[in-house]
């Protein structure tokens, strides 16, 4: 086992900032409350971190050593906790997701419901912790990821949107299809009447044979 | 004079029946400020060092814990939350200054209903056969007499089963680490005791007792010898420190 102070240490800075955090907001003891007694195992491949999670009414526990019986065991990337962190439904997340899932995956949704339902502040906590810039440029991090599940469907489509149309090219954008179907429009009507014309003149020239 | 007569007190020999009387005149003198000075010379970081311990505890609610040595009650307060009030925490040092420092900080943090705090010497524990889930001694095994006949005791009162955490100064790994920490040790820690604490004398013993103290496998086997099954230990911040862990089977 490496030398566990510096993982330690980061593991109580993180529990006392997150605790700040939710003491702001006056439902977090209660709600956390209900899921006391379960302990959720974090292990995150990318970074590699690993954490143990104890819900209750005083805030979160977070421990990096859990000799006893685990709730929930949660394995993946860093992306795919945010994504679960972040998600409208955690089930359908959980499912399709990349995250390994062992153990009794309902207190896990549970948590996600109720972290993600809290508005929680996290510039406070943190400018406290490491100082007014460090802790303003973290806490923008921390606002981008719990507001990301809310912006991200959006800018995902804008941004996809953007590249295949302006970037790749790989389909018009839609003013310039606008144009190309007026100008299609434009050449179907002169042709009409190009062919109108055609047809009064070859019915003129019949007249003048006969 | 022989071996069994005589034990380390620092750097110096002196009498087995003296050693706990002079270790309680160190303690006597710096019990006010024992919290500060703990701070100051580790930076914080004994926080960090007794945070895993706790985690490495196992202790869980309900659990009986005594706490050896226990000083101000760090250790304490954090059991008596995790163990509730069906649980049990005693609060054991051998100095009575420590203990009363350690029960008002205790008290005014509200940590209140499943402490106890009984003066007791390491070596002759006060309580029945398998009574305790989890014992721990932070800091304070360096400063008993005879460690063998203590961690003896400590193994008779633990149930079957349960564990003794031993917290304590030891050998650092790197060579360039040891010798900065000697330097710090013996130049900056007697004059920082001086400046906090109004006592040198004490902190310059603090340094020599922690040399003397067994290194890192000497423990786990004299543990092991004790009785103790399952002894591990780990290295924390280079070794300066090291958390040994055994089970009684």
């Amino acid at each position: 086992m490496p030398d566990p102070t510096l993982h330690t240490a980061a593991l109580a800075a993180l529990e006392g900032v997150i605790n700040r955090a939710l003491a702001l907001d006056s439902r977090s003891g209660e709600q956390l409350g209900r899921l006391e007694g379960c302990v959720f195992s974090l292990d995150c491949t990318s970074p590699p971190f690993r954490a143990f999670l104890l819900p209750g009414v005083d805030g979160v526990a977070l421990a990096g050593h859990w000799d006893g019986k685990v709730t929930t065991a949660v394995r993946g990337e860093a992306s795919d906790f945010a994504e679960l962190a972040t998600a409208s439904d955690p089930t359908a997340t959980l499912i399709n997701g990349n995250l390994t899932l062992e153990g009794d995956s309902a207190p896990l949704i549970e948590l996600q419901k109720i972290l993600a339902g809290l508005d929680l502040d996290w510039e406070a906590p943190l400018v406290d912790t490491l100082g007014d810039v460090a802790g303003h440029q973290l806490a923008e991090a921390f606002r981008g990821l719990f507001s990301f599940g809310r912006m991200a469907h959006k800018s995902l489509e804008r941004q996809l949107n953007e590249f295949i149309h302006e970037e790749a090219r790989l389909s018009p954008p839609r003013l310039e299809l606008e144009d190309f179907y007026h100008d299609v429009g434009a050449l179907a009507e002169r042709s009409e009447r190009l062919e109108a014309k055609l047809a009064r003149l070859r019915s003129r020239i019949e007249r003048l044979k006969s | 004079m022989s071996d069994k007569q005589t034990t380390h007190f620092g750097y110096k020999e002196v009498e087995k029946d003296a050693k706990a009387g002079l270790v309680a005149g160190v303690f006597h003198s710096v019990a006010a400020r024992y919290d500060l000075m703990n701070d100051l010379m580790s930076g914080g970081i004994h926080r960090i060092w007794k945070r895993f311990t706790i985690e490495l505890s196992g202790v869980r609610r309900g659990n009986s814990v005594l706490d050896i040595a226990g000083g101000t009650g760090d250790l304490a307060a954090r059991f008596s939350r995790i163990v509730g009030p069906d649980g049990r925490v005693v609060l054991a040092d051998i100095n009575d200054s420590m203990l009363k420092v350690g029960r008002d900080k205790l008290i005014d943090g509200g940590n209140l209903g499943n402490i106890e705090y009984v003066q007791a010497d390491a070596q002759y524990l006060p309580f029945p056969d398998d009574s305790f889930d989890c014992v721990t001694i932070a800091f304070g095994l360096r400063n008993v007499t005879d460690k063998d006949l203590a961690l003896r005791a400590m193994l008779r009162v633990l149930k079957p089963g349960g564990r003794l955490l031993v917290l304590e100064f030891s050998k650092p790994r790197s060579e360039l680490l040891g010798k900065a920490y000697d330097a710090y040790s013996f130049n900056v820690l007697p004059k920082m005791g001086q400046l906090v604490a109004g006592d040198s004398e004490s902190y310059q013993y603090l340094a020599e007792s922690i040399r003397v103290h067994p290194d890192q496998d000497t423990l786990k086997q004299m543990m092991e010898d004790a009785g103790f099954s399952r002894v591990e230990y780990h290295n924390m911040t280079g070794g300066i420190v090291a958390l040994h862990r055994g089970v009684k089977a």
